[in-house]
């Protein structure tokens, strides 16, 4: 009896040892994700967590009968606490002004817990026991386990559970070692049958919280976003998430915004009404990207234009679009036009097999963020896009921020010229982005002012456009290079450029 | 005599039987990964030494030249001759040509089962060049530059290397690599980078494509005498991660090992592509979703109509001013003879000697034409190949340490946005101390084995790939590439076996040259077909 018990306990103190130094890792990670400054928070973190260990051994003496079962307890608040450790701080990070006080608070907690087990199982080792033979191998299991944790962590665990799930699958290895000293050492525990429910109950929870920690994740990011969440959906392409706040309306596609209800007008103004006021009697226009149906309601302000062509990857962006009121209010019901036809296929592949000409062509992707769409930013889609475009029409290719990404705005420039294009890049102030850019590209002549405008427009006007030409120093044109399918110098200087600017 | 023909037919049809594979389901238990074990016609090819020799002759055609294999170089031959109209039958052993460059597709994408990228030709490459030009890959000059069809040059990004759990961008290891390492990379590849620019006493390139136009002087043949690593070791390169490098260099270009290739021909990987292009940097390939099964359907679809699959030829004698060359149809189950002034022999050494009649006294020294053994798998899958650690997904991607040489992704010409479903194919050369215990050990192994391979080489940098693994399919080259050993390229026994005889009987086939590339391939098809013109002696 008396080894087999001996053999347990030092499991456990290999377990627990092991389980210990995780959650102080999942901390001290989670901490250096959140917050930045790993070094701080690695730092403060390991700090924290071995005074509340500390913390906890000094309590352990306040315990002094039925030492296996508080032994039990303990172990069972230790799995739920460390194992849900990760969860919680996700889904509180949006939520709580003073994260930082929930995050010591937690990892005090964990470690007072944490600091009482080996005291006790130290205790409850003591009479079965050599002094001597028992600080040898409670240690050594105790160092082992630290050991094993700090090698997995990194190598193992990050990389193939992620955090979430790394904390929540130790917190269920601390619930097994109850489970196991409860059905194993059943005789040594006096009338304690109620330990083992606890211990399953615990366990399930655990157990639920791994199999729905994408959906956990999921909703944490939802969090994330500062509104609330009006809608959310994963297309084969993307995640679109809408969400509201007062009459503010936003759409954020993978997690970058694409447009607030408050200023949006800036945006589709600057991106519309140069390019077709410009072309005379513009009839024929495709918009690609934009399944938003915004360019559409402002093209749909020329009376003169007879066809529309919406060609968009993502068909949930468009019928999202042309079925949710609230959005359907926005863009005016513009999806609904009878001048307009929906296209969802891939931009590239489409543009390469049509020849028809357009008279305006309006490009709103998403910015050049990795090397698929970075390929609709290169000479070879340019060169396609010259052959839609009518000699006397225009097309106009939302080019990221000059300001942000002063060097990819020049490129998208300069990729346009090499093909052939007469351009004016231009640029506009949209509050919820920041200083965005356009490149306005013409086969033939070289496009300047503004034809006539479309009666109520709240933003652009011939004075304001002669400003939205003109580049200030810290966004004037500099040498770029340009971007090619087998050189997407694009993508790479995307990245570093927006990378300074991040949060 | 009947019994005979009927007994030869029967394992024909085997033969064909063992070319659409065995179709294999749930390799383990758990996983339902469905894919068949396949690769050339070599029972077919194996029957030669037997009972085919005595078949009886049913048929009589009549041709002014005959074409022996449909391969990069039959066909690059096929496509010169028929530029002079002259009259031409291509025969083609396999269900379809293209050799080593051969093809397949499921609903996902195109895949090669062989040869998948061009990288681009110098400028004095002028028939190649022309080709391209034909077939679309070169869409005209730019000051005197070829401007290449931005399509089929390699996008961005091109390539990236497993390395220390991360990947890094290029293939020459860089990250984490300690600075003595790095040193001494920096100076293989500028001692490379000279050898790319040397020119020999005769004033030729010292390293170039095709071989022929390289410079004799003893000055870089004398390098083929040794093997490339006594080279590297002279020169006291001791870097593993440099030998790893260099060894799958080798493993890339010959199937063979740095100890088992000369020194010259492994500095001519490094030294010898001096592609020029308007439109992209000189270092850039071609590729396909394909491979280099684009390039072969370019020239099958030239000459398609001379061309005779599934047939095997399997005599070729002198008949008076003329050639007989006997083949058996492997559909009908006719026996032909055809009648000819003139043969190109675009099969390899070892097919050769085993049908050219023995009065033709072709001198062959088998022992010196060894042919590495190749596998090739595709994968179709939906696993995620994009990790968080390091470079994105690419063309070309390389495992540090492994043996194989990784795997390059098919959809990666494809235009539109990512799609879920991919297929990539991955590349293992059967590295050996010797090409026929390889082959035996290639030969040996089961679809189960190979797939076990392939899983267990790809979890290193991919852990879960198996969870999005549909479909394997594996194709084994018993004779993959030909190895140039030491004392190969500038020795007699390659250039005694590879000159025509009797002006009758030419040679094309790309081991004529000692390297197994396209462009060398190409070359030699188009020489053989210029010698039949009485063009070239």
């Amino acid at each position: 009896m008396s080894k087999r018990l001996q053999f347990v306990l030092l499991i456990s103190v290999f377990v627990v040892a092991t389980c210990g130094l995780i959650y102080e890792l999942v901390a001290g990670t989670l901490a250096s994700y959140l917050l930045g400054d790993s070094v701080t928070q690695f730092s403060t973190i390991i700090g924290a967590y071995l005074f509340s260990m500390g913390i906890g051994s000094f309590l352990s003496k306040y315990f002094l009968n039925d030492l296996i079962r508080w032994f039990i307890r303990i172990e069972i608040l230790v799995g739920l606490v460390g194992g849900f450790s990760s969860v919680i701080l996700f889904l509180l990070f949006e939520q709580v002004s003073h994260f930082r006080i929930v995050l010591y608070l937690l990892v005090a907690l964990t470690g007072i817990l944490v600091g009482l087990e080996i005291p006790l199982l130290m205790r409850i080792l003591k009479d079965r026991l050599e002094f001597s033979e028992l600080v040898s191998k409670v240690f050594t299991f105790d160092y082992i386990g630290a050991l094993l944790a700090s090698v997995i962590f990194p190598l193992l665990l990050i990389p193939y559970l992620g955090i979430m799930r790394t904390s929540l699958f130790f917190g269920l290895i601390n619930i097994a070692i109850a489970i196991l000293v409860c059905v194993w050492l059943r005789k040594e525990i006096n009338g304690a049958r109620w330990l083992l429910p606890q211990a399953i109950i615990s366990l399930v929870l655990l157990i639920a919280g791994f199999i729905f920690s994408e959906e956990l994740l999921k909703f944490a990011e939802a969090q994330a976003y500062h509104d609330s969440v009006i809608y959310a959906r994963s297309s084969p392409y993307q995640r679109i998430v809408v969400t509201k706040s007062g009459a503010d309306v936003r759409l954020f596609l993978n997690g970058n915004l694409q447009f607030s209800s408050n200023d949006e007008y800036r945006y589709h103004e600057a991106l519309v009404h140069p390019a077709m006021s410009m072309v005379k009697h513009p009839k024929r226009v495709l918009v690609m990207g934009g399944g938003d149906g915004l360019a559409v309601r402002e093209i749909l302000k020329y009376p003169e234009v007879e066809t529309i062509t919406l060609v968009d990857l993502d068909p949930a962006v468009t019928n999202l679009f042309n079925s949710n009121a609230l959005l359907t209010d926005l863009n005016k019901n513009s999806l609904h036009s009878s001048k307009l036809t929906i296209i969802n296929q891939d931009a590239f592949v489409w543009i390469k097999n049509h020849d028809t000409l357009y008279d305006v062509v309006i490009i709103d992707f998403p910015d050049p963020s990795n090397y698929s769409l970075g390929k609709l930013y290169t000479n070879t889609f340019y060169r396609e896009l010259r052959h839609i475009v009518d000699p006397n029409g225009l097309a106009v290719i939302q080019s990221t921020s000059p300001y942000f990404a002063r060097k990819s705005f020049w490129i998208i420039d300069e990729t346009l010229r090499q093909v052939g294009f007469n351009t004016l890049p231009y640029h506009a102030y949209i509050p919820s982005f920041g200083e965005w850019g356009y490149v306005l590209a013409s086969q033939t002549s070289q496009p300047d002012s503004l034809g006539l405008l479309p009666e109520n427009l709240k933003y652009l006007s011939r004075s304001t456009f002669e400003q939205m030409t003109f580049f200030p120093p810290d966004m004037a044109h500099t040498e770029s290079g340009y971007n090619s399918l087998n050189n997407q110098r694009l993508v790479q200087v995307f990245e570093q450029e927006w990378s300074n600017y991040q949060p | 005599m009947i019994s005979r023909r009927k007994f030869l037919f029967n394992s024909l049809g085997l033969a064909g039987a063992t070319c659409m594979g065995s179709v294999f389901t749930s390799c383990t238990p758990s996983r339902n990964v469905t894919g068949m074990l396949t690769g050339p016609n070599q029972a077919l090819g194996h029957r030669l030494h037997q009972e085919i020799r005595n078949a009886k002759v049913e048929q009589t055609l009549h041709h002014d030249v005959v074409i022996v294999g449909g391969g990069t170089s039959g066909l690059a031959a096929a496509r010169y001759l028929s530029k002079s109209g002259t009259d031409f039958m291509l025969i083609e052993l396999e269900q379809r040509t293209g050799g080593n460059a051969q093809s397949g597709s499921n609903e996902v994408s195109a895949y090669p089962l062989g040869a998948h990228y061009l990288p681009l030709p110098s400028l004095n490459d002028a028939e190649l060049l022309h080709f391209l030009e034909e077939s679309g890959a070169i869409t005209g000059y730019q000051n005197g530059k070829p401007v290449y069809n931005d399509y089929y040059l390699c996008f961005d990004p091109k390539e990236r290397l497993f390395i220390h759990g991360h990947w890094q961008d290029g293939l020459v290891p860089h990250s984490g690599v300690p600075s003595a390492d790095l040193d001494q990379l920096h100076r293989f590849q500028s001692l490379m980078h000279e050898f790319k620019q040397a020119k020999g006493a005769d004033g030729k390139d010292a390293f170039c494509i095709p071989l022929t136009a390289c410079s004799v002087d003893p000055a870089f043949t004398a390098l083929d005498k040794i093997s490339f690593s006594e080279y590297l070791q002279q020169q006291t390169f001791t870097s593993e991660y440099l030998w790893w490098y260099v060894n799958y260099c080798c493993a890339d270009d010959y199937g063979a090992t740095a100890d088992q290739v000369s020194a010259w021909a492994g500095i001519h990987y490094f030294a010898s592509r001096k592609g020029i292009a308007h439109n992209a940097e000189s270092d850039s390939v071609l590729t396909w979703p394909e491979g280099n099964g684009w390039l072969v359907n370019k020239l099958r679809e030239q000459v398609k109509e001379t061309i005779v699959c599934n047939s095997l030829v399997f005599r070729i004698e002198s008949r008076g001013n003329k050639v007989a060359v006997l083949f058996i149809d492997g559909n009908a189950g006719v026996c032909t003879e055809v009648i000819t002034d003139q043969v190109i022999l675009a099969t390899p050494q070892f097919i050769n000697h085993r049908i050219l009649s023995a009065s033709f006294e072709h001198p062959l020294n088998a022992a010196s034409f060894n042919y590495a053994p190749w596998m090739v798998a595709n994968l179709t899958l939906t696993s995620n190949l994009e990790t968080k650690r390091g470079e994105p997904l690419s063309w070309d991607n390389v495992i540090y340490g492994s043996k194989s040489l990784g795997y390059v992704y098919a959809n990666h010409q494809t235009l539109g946005q990512r799609q879920q479903q991919q297929v990539i194919t991955y590349y293992a050369p059967l590295l050996g101390a010797n090409a026929k215990d390889s082959r035996t050990f290639a030969n040996a192994q089961t679809y189960e084995q190979w797939y076990a391979w392939v899983t267990k080489d790809l979890k290193t940098a991919h852990r879960f790939i198996e969870d999005g693994m549909e479909r394997m399919d594996v194709w084994v080259w018993g004779h993959g590439m030909i190895c140039p050993i030491p004392d190969f390229i500038f020795g007699k026994a390659r250039t005694n076996a590879s000159a025509s005889l009797r002006d009758k009987i030419h040679f094309a086939h790309s081991d004529c040259s000692g390297i197994s590339i396209f462009e060398e391939a190409f070359h030699r098809g188009t020489q053989a077909a210029k010698k039949v013109l009485g063009y070239e002696s």
